[in-house]
């Protein structure tokens, strides 16, 4: 199975408007066993002068029970709810953009880490609660990647996040998640990072809402006076048609992403945001989908753009 | 298992059997249906939403659950997506897909052509479940209750 989109972009603030290639994602999975399954995503994105090929996930996981399943490897990392449900398929979500904070590369949330999961769903409970913590190295001295070699100070992180999804509210999704690491930036002295998200999902299609938020603290480790904040949000709505128009889904998204300039990690990084996105996903194909979008934003108060694209989102998949 | 997958496989071009009986399925209702050795006598109806969304994974006795799936264009699969996913067939595919690329469950349900295969497999396969027209389910497959109620007793939520 695979995904793959093709974009045309019009950007304000970009000479370099055209035509782009997204990512071509390939998707892998074995079952070893009764019990014993890998998974693996592996994307090639387009650069200017060449592609990136990266293992995105790597997981090999071992199942006991709906309660306890224990795996391995490099995750996204599972903070909210985008960034654990959609991954790497662009077909697989509404709109064409992931929203700001959690796009790929993104120095705002650790979009993966690497090291060992444990995950379970209580059946018996009418709340449908299900948890995931996880345990491993976090972020590389380049803040956007994960610490694919080695923890690079041998202080880990560690993740917890509980999910709800009540049987009353069939299609209902909501969560809460703790994040935390020492993050040592390159050529900058260590920063604690404490991270709290909240979402809450209805996943229907007629309307999907999607709102998440997300909190981070970061203090220097040798002064505690030094420190800041992050908050950002999203609020994303959809509604597939009915009947003879159901192929159609407009969708609305409303963006904000607020960081302290004292923040002692990203506060230099210029990564203030708001924006609002319109757009319509018309899914020609049981396959394919044509998305066209128009976000007005705004990239750390420097005044708004308009940008416009088109893109094409598809799945390789037989089933 | 591998020789029953290759089986499931090896009939996956044989066209489905045209339902014998042509009471609606509304009035006949739809069972559901497990090895006459499974310890499952009764599911709640979210429980069995669970199930059918892979949210349930294992039985209780900790065995494997394996969902067997009508082919589309059957009035029992029309039926469980109506009834239980409360989804189109787009929704339920794309479900799927997305199941799958999480890394939720490691393969889609199976898929079976006729109320014939469903029984042979639902009787070869441990931990199996699946439904079929309750005016024709046999005695090689034992139906569980949904919501304690059998089909053909008033409440019985599949119907």
């Amino acid at each position: 199975m695979g995904f793959g989109d093709i974009s045309y972009v019009s950007r304000d603030s970009s000479d370099n408007d055209g035509f782009l290639i997204g990512q071509a994602v390939a998707h892998l999975t074995a079952s070893l066993g009764e019990s014993f399954s890998v998974f693996g995503e592996f994307t090639a994105t387009a650069r200017d002068s060449e592609y990136a090929f990266e293992v995105e996930r790597l997981i090999a996981k071992y199942e006991f029970s709906d309660l306890v399943k224990i795996s391995a490897g490099r995750y996204h990392t599972p903070i909210g709810y985008w960034n654990s449900a959609f991954h790497h398929g662009a077909w697989l979500q509404t709109t064409a953009r992931r929203p700001e904070a959690f796009k790929f590369g993104s120095r705002i949330v650790p979009i993966h880490f690497v090291g060992v999961l444990a995950e379970g769903t209580w059946n018996q409970s009418p709340l449908g609660l299900s948890y995931m913590a996880g345990f491993g190295n976090g972020r590389h001295a380049n803040i956007a990647r994960a610490g694919d070699a080695g923890d690079i100070n041998g202080e880990n992180a560690w993740m917890l996040q509980l999910r709800a999804a009540p049987d009353a509210f069939y299609g209902l999704n909501v969560g809460v998640g703790l994040y935390s690491d020492e993050v040592s930036p390159d050529g900058d002295p260590p920063i604690d990072e404490m991270s709290f998200s909240a979402f809450a999902a209805w996943t229907g299609e007629s309307p999907e809402v999607i709102i998440e938020y997300l909190h981070s603290s970061h203090e220097l480790v040798a002064d505690s006076s030094i420190s800041g904040d992050v908050s950002a949000w999203y609020a994303q709505f959809a509604y597939r048609l009915k009947d003879e128009w159901s192929a159609w889904k407009p969708y609305a998204r409303f963006e904000h992403t607020d960081v302290d300039d004292t923040d002692p990690l990203l506060g230099a990084d210029g990564l203030d945001y708001d924006a609002a996105l319109l757009g319509v996903r018309w899914d020609f194909s049981p396959y394919a989908a044509l998305k066209v979008e128009y976000r007005n934003e705004e990239f750390d108060n420097g005044g708004r753009e308009n940008n416009f694209q088109v893109q094409l989102a598809f799945v390789l998949a037989n089933f | 298992m591998a020789t029953v997958l290759s089986a499931v496989l090896l009939i996956g071009g044989v066209p489905a059997t045209p339902a014998l009986a042509e009471t609606p399925l509304e009035q006949t209702g739809l069972a559901i249906v497990v090895p006459k050795t499974s310890p499952v006598e009764d599911l709640s109806m979210a429980e069995l939403r669970n199930v059918f969304l892979a949210n349930q994974q294992f039985w209780p006795d900790r065995s494997r659950i394996t969902l067997l799936i009508r082919a589309p264009q059957s009035d029992e699969r029309d039926y469980v997506l109506n009834t239980i996913y409360q989804m189109d067939e787009a929704q339920f595919r794309q479900y799927w897909i997305a199941k799958m690329f999480r890394a939720e469950v490691a393969r889609g349900p199976k898929i079976v052509f006729s109320t014939d295969m469903t029984l042979d497999l639902v009787v070869a396969i441990p931990g199996s479940i699946s439904f079929m027209r309750a005016d024709q389910v046999t005695g090689d497959v034992k139906v569980i209750r949904v919501d304690g109620r059998l089909p053909g007793e008033d409440g019985y939520p599949l119907r």
